[in-house]
């Protein structure tokens, strides 16, 4: 198992570290995005946003969300 | 209330070059779709090919493809993205030349498409055929459209930007992107150029392009579509904005990954195929979430199922678009696609996503447009309800009739007998899948009757439209909002 993990960390290339680091910096996005979007905190105004289609069929003040 | 703020909007917004897109998409859904019954029956019948080389299954199969995904997928990308843009931004797009530029500029690029194609001038590279001067007029006109849609976002009227747009946003910057690099070549004429790149890495970036041409072109754009048309058809709001903006993040960082699974077995390394595979499955869960977003919101009023064909249209395209995002998953696994790549399973598949996914949901948005574009009722509802289950059952046929001939392919490929030889001539699987040939040509021949009917009934519309004059009341009917 640990000759499966192992890494020849002096072998990488400049092309291997950006690639290495990009995706630990997405992983990290990601974590971060569901943090936000799940945060209980978060969810009305969130949720007020599904609305936005049918906003100017209600009014149409130039503003579909009233100037918010 | 939702006529008068059609009319409303036809005063604010500029439609016009929304509304040529909408017919020339359903045009080009036509054609595309003809040659591709035609290609399919020269599978099946090969005296089709009258021994012209202009007429070869080699090259008329990427005119199909060019037709169906960048025609007809383009023009209704383009016709959706320019409506939504300017309804859910409260703004008129930001320059209507530009639009008109993006029109006329991605016609000329389907017209040089299909003289060149049929004359044999083609890279190579699959979805990416065309010659590089063609690819230079791609890159313009795309970024041209990108720019458009920016700008008229930059000076939206509202706040928060509706997640249609960040599906369309990621399309745009990601095909730029996408096809720039996948195009470099050096040209030695005026239609004929090699790729910068050689070998695996050749083969690496052209699947790199073309899984996310699938990615962010087929997927993404129509899922702006999905994220606008399906509550406004429905009349509901989407299920739930958290799982949207999820779903959006997940598979703008996941889906570039995947390009890798088109290559297991072969030089490319072998960890490269793993992970494509292993992100391939992760991606499974966005896309069910995504999936089960669009049809939760019919929650409460499936019914209008039974009465609204448009909206079958949709949810439709949602259960084939769930569907094939499995199914895509399952055949990147190394077990799996041993049996199943290089045979008939992947054109089904393929398939499934561009008929079921990509042409429903389209359909059933242009549907909604030509109601809201030309401010009156279609001429024949009775017509898209044939319509609605000519392509569901072509479309049925056709992946069935691939399934089946592409298991049956790979299990008679890997059949040995009791010494250790093939117990198959390649020829007896060619002939065991005449059948399947010509299943495939009728359940193709039938989802295009079906874009017939479509083409005569919006072009009745547009003229019962013309004779009573809505378009022209629209325009000039003076409405106000305090009026409305």
């Amino acid at each position: 198992m640990s000759d499966y993990f192992q890494t020849d960390w002096g072998a990488m290339t400049a092309t291997d570290w950006v690639g290495l680091i990009l995706t630990v910096v997405i992983f990290v996005l990601m974590v971060i995005a569901y943090f936000q979007v799940f945060r209980p905190k978060n969810r009305d105004s969130l949720e007020s946003r599904k609305h936005i289609p049918f906003e100017e069929d209600i009014e149409d003040s130039g503003d579909n969300d009233g100037g918010k | 209330m939702e006529a008068t703020a059609d009319r409303l909007a036809e005063q604010k917004y500029s439609f016009d070059v929304v509304r040529w897109f909408t017919i020339m998409a359903v045009v080009y859904l036509v054609v595309g779709a003809a040659v591709g019954v035609y290609i399919a029956s020269e599978l099946a019948w090969p005296f089709l090919n009258f021994d012209s080389p202009y007429l070869s299954f080699g090259r008329l199969r990427p005119v199909h493809t060019n037709a169906v995904i960048f025609a007809f997928g383009g023009c209704t990308l383009m016709g959706t993205a320019f409506y939504t843009v300017q309804r859910t931004c409260g703004v008129r797009i930001w320059s209507e030349k530009l639009a008109w530029f993006t029109f006329w500029g991605w016609n000329a690029v389907i017209v040089l498409a299909v003289l060149t194609l049929p004359l044999g001038l083609t890279q190579s590279k699959e979805y990416a055929e065309l010659e590089w001067p063609i690819d230079i007029l791609i890159a313009v006109v795309w970024l041209a459209f990108t720019a458009n849609f920016v700008m008229t976002i930059a000076i939206r009227k509202t706040s928060h930007i509706y997640v249609s747009n960040w599906f369309f946003l990621g399309m745009m910057v990601m095909i730029v992107y996408l096809h720039v690099v996948n195009s470099l070549s050096i040209p030695v004429g005026l239609f004929k150029s090699y790729s910068i790149f050689s070998g695996v890495q050749d083969a690496m970036i052209q699947w790199w392009w073309g899984h996310n041409a699938v990615g962010f072109y087929l997927t993404a754009g129509f899922l702006g579509i999905m994220y606008y048309f399906v509550p406004k058809q429905a009349n509901r709001p989407v299920y739930s904005y958290r799982l949207s903006v999820i779903h959006f993040w997940a598979l703008m960082f996941g889906y570039v990954w995947l390009g890798a699974h088109h290559l297991q077995y072969t030089a490319l390394p072998d960890w490269t195929g793993s992970l494509g595979a292993a992100v391939s499955l992760a991606m499974i869960i966005p896309s069910w979430g995504g999936a089960v977003n669009g049809m939760m919101t019919l929650s409460g009023a499936w019914d209008k199922l039974r009465t609204d064909y448009v909206l079958r249209f949709l949810i439709i395209a949602l259960a084939f678009y769930a569907m094939s995002t499995f199914e895509g998953p399952v055949m990147s696994l190394k077990t799996v696609n041993a049996l199943s790549h290089y045979t008939d399973w992947t054109i089904g598949h393929v398939h499934s996503g561009a008929l079921g996914w990509v042409a429903g949901i389209s359909i059933g948005a242009i549907y909604h447009l030509m109601t809201r574009l030309w401010h009156t009722e279609m001429w024949s509802e009775s017509l898209v309800n044939v319509h609605f289950w000519t392509a569901t059952i072509g479309t049925v046929i056709y992946v069935v009739a691939m399934w089946v001939s592409g298991i049956m392919q790979g299990l008679m490929w890997r059949a040995y007998d009791e010494y250790g030889t093939l117990a198959y001539t390649f020829v007896e699987s060619v002939a065991a899948m005449h059948p399947y040939y010509a299943m495939r040509a009728v359940g193709g021949g039938i989802f295009l009757l079906g874009a017939v009917i479509m083409l005569f009934n919006i072009l009745m519309t547009v003229r019962k439209a013309s004779v009573q004059g809505s378009l022209r009341e629209a325009r000039a009917s003076g409405l106000t909002p305090a009026a409305a």
